[in-house]
């Protein structure tokens, strides 16, 4: 590294390994100037200084010895060794060339100048060093200049940190200032999430909902704020009665608008958007089959372009006089009945296509009896499909063993029952899906 | 060589084949990632026919039915053929609770499929 800058600045170089091969490179042809290293095997840079600065025939070569100075001993050192110029490592060849050339200009006087035993005494350790006073003087110079370079580096380093410091305080104010950025943003998001939550939960059963001769419970807990599933349970008109579980796909924003949408078509007041119930022309409310219903919101959620988003739905419809229910599904799991006379737990499944995914489908719709006492039960695949921590899903044998065990009692807390069933089946980590339940029990 | 993150894409004669990486597609930034690259793949393709090979996947979301419904519309309308295949009992079941499994063609593993296009 050295040796290519000072061939560059037009010097010959010879190279030494050692102090011993360097000093028999000096004495085979006298050079300029040395240039020696102090920690080298064989001849320490201070012998071989030495040696030189002995030789009557080489003492007017000047010698520069690289040093790190880490101890003011090395200065001593290097007066007892003759020395009379030093650079402190690191150093920058510029400056080293620089030394090199003004020491050049300044041949070193051979007059006789043995030198005198001088006592120096530095950290309480007394020295007895011979130095002449040409060399003394040589080295106090170098010394003072090698200060003087060591301090403007110090200087321009100083300078360069203090621009450094100021790009880190402006760095530092744009992440302030980003960042209160990004907490109104949230704030904003959360206050939306908030409201959409609320607009949500509007699609929920009314406390107060009463089906005349039944009982219903439900249960109903979405995985994150806003939710796929939601699910309801109305009077139509004086005879019947509607529910539906429905299941949007995916979560987040844009399932939960989905839903938002689809909610305003499944509802009990007569107006332009429900599709449930519409005015006969004698003024009395027309109940739509729920074949019928299926099949208008699949034509309803059609796009040109599917956008991936669909949704399950079970939708039936309860005579309350006598106990016929009417049902149809959109590619959601099966309807469950609790029969009352005490036989097994029912499932139903009908084979169809979630709405909004098959263009032009005509939907189906199935009957079922009900005895006094019998239960529905209608759910999102949330239930069947909660997955344990080996990723086992629930199933619909465990549904159904649970519904059975509680089919003695009261009908919210055989639901309330089964959404802990589900839930102790997700520990630790929970559901990963909205969990809907929603049970009827015909009493006449 | 393979460009593609989630799927590792491949062709027999014509037909592009489709085999998914993961093994749990549940999280939404995979599904769109998935969509992102099979787009890429059969994006400017006229009628392509492509085979999606799921011998990896043993966890599947709901919204990834809907992703191959997007497909299956995508594809059928360019008079393409889209076929399915590896797919194991338990992801099968959700198939056959939303009928698509009427609606897909699905087969048992590659070759079956591959023999079916024709």
């Amino acid at each position: 590294m050295l040796q290519k800058r000072l061939t560059e600045a037009g010097h010959t170089v010879r190279w030494g390994e050692n102090g011993a091969l360097a000093l028999a490179l000096v004495k085979e042809r006298r050079p300029d100037v040395i240039i020696s290293d102090i920690e080298m095997p064989e001849m320490t840079g201070y012998e071989f200084c030495k040696a030189v600065k002995t030789d009557a025939a080489l003492k007017t070569i000047p010698l520069i010895l690289l040093s790190t100075l880490s101890d003011p001993i090395d200065i001593i050192r290097g007066l007892d060794a003759g020395a009379d110029n030093y650079v402190t490592k690191p150093y920058d060849p510029d400056y080293l060339l620089g030394r090199m050339a003004s020491l050049l200009a300044t041949p070193i006087d051979s007059g006789d100048d043995v030198g005198s035993l001088l006592e120096v005494t530095l950290a309480g350790q007394t020295f007895r060093v011979k130095a002449g006073r040409q060399q003394v003087l040589n080295l106090l110079v170098s010394t003072f200049e090698n200060a003087v370079a060591k301090n403007q580096e110090l200087v321009v380093a100083n300078q360069e940190l203090s621009v450094a410091r100021d790009d880190l305080q402006k760095s530092n104010d744009e992440l302030t200032s980003l960042n209160a950025e990004v907490t109104r943003i949230n704030a904003q998001m959360v206050r939306d999430l908030k409201a959409a939550a609320k607009v949500q939960r509007s699609l929920l059963p009314a406390d107060d909902v009463t089906i005349p001769g039944s009982n219903v419970a439900w249960r109903y807990v979405p995985c994150h704020n806003l939710a796929g599933d939601f699910l309801n349970i109305f009077p139509l008109d004086d005879e019947h009665a509607g529910l539906f579980v429905v299941d949007v796909s995916g979560h987040g924003v844009p399932s939960s608008l989905m839903a938002v949408t689809v909610g305003r078509f499944l509802t009990p007041k007569v107006s332009d958007s429900s599709i449930l119930v519409r005015q006969g022309a004698d003024g009395r409310v027309v109940v739509t089959r729920p074949a019928e219903v299926a099949t208008q919101l699949n034509r309803i959620f059609q796009a040109d372009e599917f956008s991936g988003l669909y949704f399950t739905l079970l939708y039936g419809v309860l005579h309350l006089p006598t106990g016929r229910f009417d049902y149809c599904s959109g590619g959601h799991p099966p309807l469950v009945r609790i029969p009352a006379t005490g036989g097994a737990v029912e499932f139903h499944p009908m084979e169809s296509f979630p709405i909004a995914f098959v263009p032009e489908v005509e939907y189906e719709q199935r009957s079922l009896q009900l005895a006094p006492g019998d239960r529905l039960v209608l759910y999102s695949d949330g239930v069947p499909e909660a997955m344990n921590q080996e990723r086992n899903p629930y199933g619909d044998e465990a549904m159904a063993a649970c519904l059975d065990r509680s089919r003695g009692a009261p009908l919210d807390v055989c639901v309330g029952g089964l959404l802990e069933a589900v839930e102790a089946w997700c520990v630790p980590n929970g559901p990963l899906d909205d969990v809907s339940i929603l049970s009827l029990e015909w009493r006449p | 060589m393979d460009q593609f993150r989630r799927i590792q894409t491949g062709k027999k004669g014509d037909i592009h084949l489709v085999l998914f990486k993961d093994k749990k597609i549940l999280d939404d930034t995979v599904l769109d990632e998935i969509r992102t690259e099979i787009t890429q793949l059969i994006g400017k393709a006229s009628g392509p026919d492509v085979l999606l090979d799921f011998s990896n996947v043993e966890f599947m979301s709901s919204a990834m039915l809907g992703l191959l419904g997007q497909l299956h519309r995508k594809i059928s309308t360019g008079h393409g053929r889209l076929k399915m295949c590896g797919i194991r009992p338990e992801i099968l079941t959700v198939f056959k609770i939303t009928n698509l499994d009427k609606l897909f063609s699905i087969h048992k593993d590659a070759p079956t499929a591959l023999a079916t296009f024709t």
